[in-house]
């Protein structure tokens, strides 16, 4: 009775997921060997391929690139701002309330002020005009500094309001006790409040890098024409109904992605030997 | 004592410093977006609008296709919103109440779509949707939409009907409440802050998606975000029709968003999504 109970609660929920994630996944995957519907008999090229043409090899570092660099960055934005959060002062509420706004502007919009702003001719060229300067390219440069300031302007509330959760959760006394037993505040930083909030912090970075790893506005928008991300390049695979590309381009994205978590607990092991309390939880 | 008021100088600096850089991070953009849509011509290098006109807002109001994105918008996004809450709440009410064999996996599972990228789902089941042809309907938008936003709402409900202490029900039934009682008085009113924080985050969930919208409806069926999108990647791009489009996906965001953070409160937000 209380199984079947159990079952029917469980079932819209995970039903829907395994049908709308499960489903296409495993079929997007069984696709890049050569198999199932689109397939015709098991094949490793499609795989190989990504690592052999430029194209793709290129892409995959493009996808890597847009998700490490403005992630990164993001973190130390983030961390010193939901820091600054759990104190009080003058202008806290306002603060703690306009922050949070980017997180309902969609990522196109964002991209199209950095349009507005940064681009040649553009509000932020203009002002530099003034005094002679050139604001150079930002905008589809290849070091796509255009994208990475459209995804960081999302991120950083995204990552803040996690983390300040993470930071607020800590009892003030744990902070206190270390303060009073003679710890710098930098110290009581390190050794007490950065541990303690780690799993937020974990979360916070594995969201928003996986977010990142997946953005097709932004680059299509303001990066470079060459090289394309896998996402952009997916997306015109679809169109012209390449399904071994789309399937071996995807595995490749997730698996980029399950190396990257890897890494990143591995090395969040080594500084702080909180890695396995944070994965476990 | 100086020490101490130094120290309090130096805080207060520092606060109105971060306050200024997030107006200017705020204002700035929203501002030149704003000007751009009223701007009757702007041409570098000057810092203001030659002119002002009302035309580019007159226009969106007269274009068709403008219109019914606005009304897809608003229809996708209040269908999944729904949807996504009722599908969400049993899960999430056994996930956080019940104890069962596998119980773990079940979790992984739920968080499984939080760590593969958005896109790589789409386009997976985009190809299902063309072998069952819901690709380019309503339909498979919304479908689509409330596999994206269901994790996420799964995991702030399930951690708020986690927070419900189990002793008040008990003491409830004990002291002769019948279980419609425990339902109203109880679990009804515990659950509003986590029932808000996951309605508000579909709903903006929805309502900004792009990707998976564009994958799966464009070029037949259009939100704003898609129609926003051909705006700014087509080659005659208008940048005060750009933003008369950009402002309108801005106004219902915002709106909810204002009403909401009155009674929202961060930590139900952080607690749904700050474990992985």
């Amino acid at each position: 009775m209380r199984a079947v109970h159990l079952l029917l609660l469980l079932l819209p929920g995970i039903g829907v997921l395994l049908a709308t994630f499960g489903l296409p996944l495993f079929w997007a995957v069984l696709g890049a060997f050569g198999l199932g519907a689109d397939g015709a008999g098991f094949t490793l090229t499609p795989l190989t391929d990504i690592f052999a043409e430029p194209k793709y090899r290129k892409g995959l570092m493009m996808s890597l690139y847009y998700a490490i660099a403005p992630t990164t960055l993001t973190l130390f934005v983030a961390i010193p701002l939901a820091l600054m959060l759990q104190k009080s002062f003058i202008g806290r509420k306002l603060l703690n309330g306009l922050y949070k706004l980017p997180l309902a502007v969609p990522a196109i919009v964002a991209a199209f002020m950095v349009l507005t702003l940064f681009e040649q001719g553009g509000f932020i060229d203009r002002l530099l005009m003034l005094g002679g300067w050139n604001i150079g390219k930002i905008v589809r440069d290849p070091l796509g500094i255009g994208v990475i300031l459209a995804t960081l302007w999302k991120d950083v509330p995204f990552m803040t309001l996690i983390i300040a959760g993470a930071f607020g959760a800590i009892p003030s006394d744990t902070v206190h006790a270390a303060r009073s037993l003679g710890a710098t505040r930098l110290r009581a930083f390190w050794a007490v409040q950065l541990p303690l909030a780690m799993p937020g912090i974990t979360a916070a970075t594995l969201l928003c890098f996986v977010k990142s790893l997946g953005n097709f506005a932004a680059p299509s928008l303001l990066g470079p024409a060459y090289p394309l991300p896998l996402s952009i390049l997916m997306y015109d695979s679809y169109r012209d109904g390449d399904w071994m590309a789309i399937y071996a381009m995807g595995t490749v994205l997730i698996l980029a992605a399950f190396v990257v978590l890897a890494a990143y607990y591995m090395l969040t092991a080594a500084a702080f030997g909180t890695g396995k309390a944070a994965s476990s939880r | 004592m100086k020490q101490v008021g130094s120290s309090r100088s130096r805080g207060l600096l520092l606060s109105l410093a971060a306050l200024v850089c997030v107006l200017l991070m705020l204002g700035l953009p929203f501002g030149i977006i704003a000007l751009w849509s009223v701007s009757d011509g702007w041409f570098p290098p000057s810092l203001l609008p030659d002119g002002f006109t009302a035309r580019h807002w007159l226009m969106f109001l007269n274009d068709p296709s403008l219109r019914s994105a606005v009304v897809n918008s608003l229809v996708i996004t209040f269908v999944v919103t729904l949807a996504t809450m009722i599908i969400a709440m049993p899960t999430a009410w056994a996930l956080a109440r019940y104890s069962f064999p596998l119980k773990k996996v079940v979790e992984v599972f739920v968080l499984a779509p939080l760590i593969v990228p958005g896109i790589v789902v789409a386009v997976g089941l985009g190809r299902v949707f063309l072998k069952l042809d819901l690709a380019y309907t309503m339909l498979g938008v919304i479908i689509i939409q409330v596999a994206g936003v269901l994790p996420m709402t799964i995991r702030i409900l399930a951690s708020g009907f986690e927070a419900i202490p189990s002793d008040l029900i008990a003491a409830a039934r004990t002291l002769g409440a019948n279980r419609i009682a425990v339902v109203r008085h109880i679990l009804v009113p515990l659950s509003i802050p986590a029932m808000l924080a996951a309605g508000l985050l579909s709903f903006i969930g929805s309502f900004e998606e792009f990707e998976r919208t564009f994958i799966v409806g464009a070029p037949i069926v259009h939100t704003l975000t898609t129609r926003l999108y051909i705006n700014l990647s087509g080659a005659g791009l208008v940048v005060p029709v750009a933003s008369v489009v950009c402002l309108i996906l801005l106004l219902p965001v915002f709106l909810v968003f204002m009403l909401t953070s009155r009674i929202m409160r961060d930590d139900v937000m952080a607690a749904g999504m700050g474990k992985l």
